[in-house]
């Protein structure tokens, strides 16, 4: 991985058929030149925290977005979400939960542990590509992170 | 003269003995057919009749009835035969009262041995015969009582012992009588009788105390027990009068119904435990249902999408015929695992109940179907609806679910009418929701509330087929009924009953 190549969102997700359907909207939505994909919570955790296969990446160098489901082999989406948000150097990236579940207890948990948005990814194809392309444009385009550091 | 004289005086002893005579005694003298010929002053009082109403009345006027005729019979004979009759006997006077005289009859006999005169002497004893008749009464009692009658002095020494008492305790009056109380106490218990008989002495009573005491044959039994003092005719208390009662039975039962509860509760706690575990199953269930059904479903209809939107100007018509069916069914499937787990969550969900503006809560639930109401000529009617005691949120459900059907089923009426109100029957507030839309067969008003029943085509009218099992859970959660009734085309009416809350 080129340690100066900057990625825009971190896509967390192991099912296939979900991973090309998110990509492919990113991409019709124009969202899609750096994308970094995850296909489990421990490679998310290396690539957000520079660590094993991803322990030359620079702390500094932030993805502006990561998108997170939360059934993941290895570590499961909501423990991601609680180091990310525990960590003083990550807590301020926005974390969107796009996932299957729409159990209450699992939404709550989410913004408890500070989640940015909680997102249902549709069974309704042309609604799964517009949820996609408005969560994309929104926090890449129109929400104003604060500065890092 | 002297002969005079001597007659004179003893006219006159005469006189005087009667007169001593008539001061103690009931003095009556009758013929010898018994027609009365002389009465005193004392058989008036106590007989309530005057002289007048007695003289040349025959004597049986103040008999009672009482004796029996051979004892009457025996009397005469006696006197009859000119000998003395004495016996005790119960009169009745003029006022129906009864008493008792203790009576000597002397015949008077003429020259030839024959009866001229009867002579009765009697003295009052009915104050003693009824003390006597009570005393008989309340020795019947303590001789067929069931309890246990006991008497005691204040040394604990028993002095008398019934029946009842030899039933319960196995032994007999003359093995009870004279020995101490002791004897039936188990040894831990001795100090019981120290303390009953002390309060005994204070002149306190002791009432349904509860313990146990020891049979002849050794058995233990439960009895209760209350102990009064009995004071002889100067109140001095001279010992106590014990009532027991064998309640080995009564404890037998009582220690039955809290081995029964014991065990309910057990039975319950464990049904509990069982109905939790299956709960937390169902949760894993639907959670799994929720997670991993849907993503095959998005996959099935996304690809569809995406052949659609890539290929399909590639596509004959049929071919994009058939991926747009793809893909409207892979939507419907969506919405009945939504709508299941939506049905499914409601049986998990805890019901907090409170005061709730039914007014408020249909009109939120207007306001979330105005998607649906978009575009529609529809009349609504809505009464004046009574608080009620709800969970809110649930309460909003069935508004929605009932008046979406409602909008739903008047598509094809123009007006659309759907009418909201609530009817007071048997001290029950009814909620009713009524259209004039596409209406049902009553034959199948049993399968509106169940689970993905429906009676129209979904493509007459979309839906699930959960909407009115939904509401069903809700109002028996509630612990109310939820019924409907309709004709085909001509609308429908859905009522339940909710307990009512005073006016809004």
């Amino acid at each position: 991985m080129n340690d100066t190549y900057e990625v825009e969102i971190l896509l967390v997700e192991d099912n296939q058929d979900d991973l090309d359907m998110t990509l492919r909207a990113l991409h019709k939505a124009n969202l899609a030149n750096r994308i970094q994909v995850a296909n489990d919570g421990a490679e998310a955790l290396d690539f957000i925290f520079c660590q094993g296969t991803h322990a030359g990446r620079r702390m500094e160098n932030r993805p502006r977005l990561i998108l997170l489901d939360i059934k993941l082999p290895k570590i499961d989406g909501m423990e991601v979400l609680k180091r990310i948000k525990n960590d003083p150097r990550t807590k301020t990236i926005p974390v969107v939960m796009l996932t299957s579940s729409r159990e209450q207890r699992d939404v709550l948990e989410s913004y408890n542990l500070g989640v940015n948005s909680y997102i249902v990814k549709p069974v309704e194809f042309d609604s799964f590509m517009a949820a996609v392309r408005e969560l994309g444009m929104y926090w890449l385009l129109l929400n104003q992170p604060p500065k890092p550091g | 003269m002297r002969a005079d004289q001597q007659l004179k005086a003893s006219l006159k002893e005469i006189d005087d003995l009667k007169a001593a005579l008539d001061e103690h005694a009931i003095v009556a003298i009758t013929d010898p057919q018994g027609k009365i010929t002389y009465v005193n002053d004392k058989f008036c009082a106590i007989s309530k009749y005057s002289r007048d109403e007695l003289l040349g009345q025959d004597h049986r006027i103040i008999n009672s009835g009482f004796h029996p005729k051979e004892f009457i019979r025996d009397l005469w004979t006696t006197i009859a035969h000119g000998k003395v009759w004495k016996g005790e006997i119960k009169n009745r006077a003029k006022d129906g009262s009864f008493y008792w005289v203790d009576t000597t009859i002397v015949p008077f006999l003429n020259e030839d041995g024959k009866p001229r005169q009867y002579v009765a002497i009697r003295a009052d004893i009915t104050a003693r015969k009824l003390a006597e008749e009570e005393r008989a009464r309340l020795a019947a009692i303590v001789k067929f009582s069931d309890d246990a009658i006991i008497s005691k002095n204040l040394d604990g020494i028993i002095t008398s012992w019934n029946p009842g008492a030899e039933k319960l305790f196995g032994y007999t009056g003359r093995e009870a009588v004279g020995k101490s109380m002791l004897m039936f106490i188990p040894p831990e218990r001795t100090h019981e009788e120290t303390d009953i008989l002390a309060r005994i002495a204070r002149g306190e009573s002791v009432e349904h105390f509860e313990t146990v005491r020891i049979r002849k044959d050794g058995r233990r039994i439960d009895i209760s027990v209350t102990i009064s003092p009995i004071k002889d005719n100067h109140g001095k208390i001279i010992g106590a009068s014990k009532i027991a009662r064998d309640i080995s039975e009564r404890k037998r039962a009582e220690a039955e119904i809290r081995q029964l509860n014991t065990k309910l509760e057990e039975r319950v706690a464990s049904r509990t435990a069982e109905l939790e575990a299956a709960n937390k199953e169902l949760e894993a269930f639907s959670y799994s249902v929720s997670h991993d059904l849907r993503a095959p479903l998005r996959a099935v209809n996304g690809f569809a999408g995406i052949v659609l939107e890539d290929f399909g100007g590639q596509l004959p018509e049929a071919g994009r015929h058939y991926l747009e069916r793809i893909r409207s069914r892979g939507q419907r499937m969506g919405e009945l695992i939504d709508d299941l787990l939506a049905f499914s969550r409601l049986g998990r969900q805890s019901v907090i109940r409170q005061r709730t503006n039914t007014a408020r809560i249909v009109q939120e639930a207007l306001d979330e179907l105005k998607p649906q109401r978009e575009g529609r000529q529809i009349e609504l009617r809505i009464e004046e609806l009574p608080l009620c005691r709800a969970d809110p949120g649930l309460l909003k459900q069935v508004w929605v679910n009932l008046l979406s059907n409602a909008i739903k089923y008047t598509r094809d009426r123009n007006p659309a009418m759907v009418e909201v109100g609530c009817a007071h029957k048997n001290g029950e507030a009814v909620f009713f929701v009524r259209d004039n839309g596409a209406g049902f067969d009553m034959q199948y008003a049993d399968k509106l509330f169940g689970v993905f029943q429906r009676l129209h085509r979904a493509e007459e009218f979309e839906g699930t087929g959960v909407g009115l099992a939904i509401v069903q859970r809700i109002i028996h959660q509630h612990g109310g009924r939820v019924w409907a009734e309709g004709h085909v085309n001509q609308g429908a009416a859905f009522y339940f009953t909710i307990e009512e809350r005073g006016k809004p």
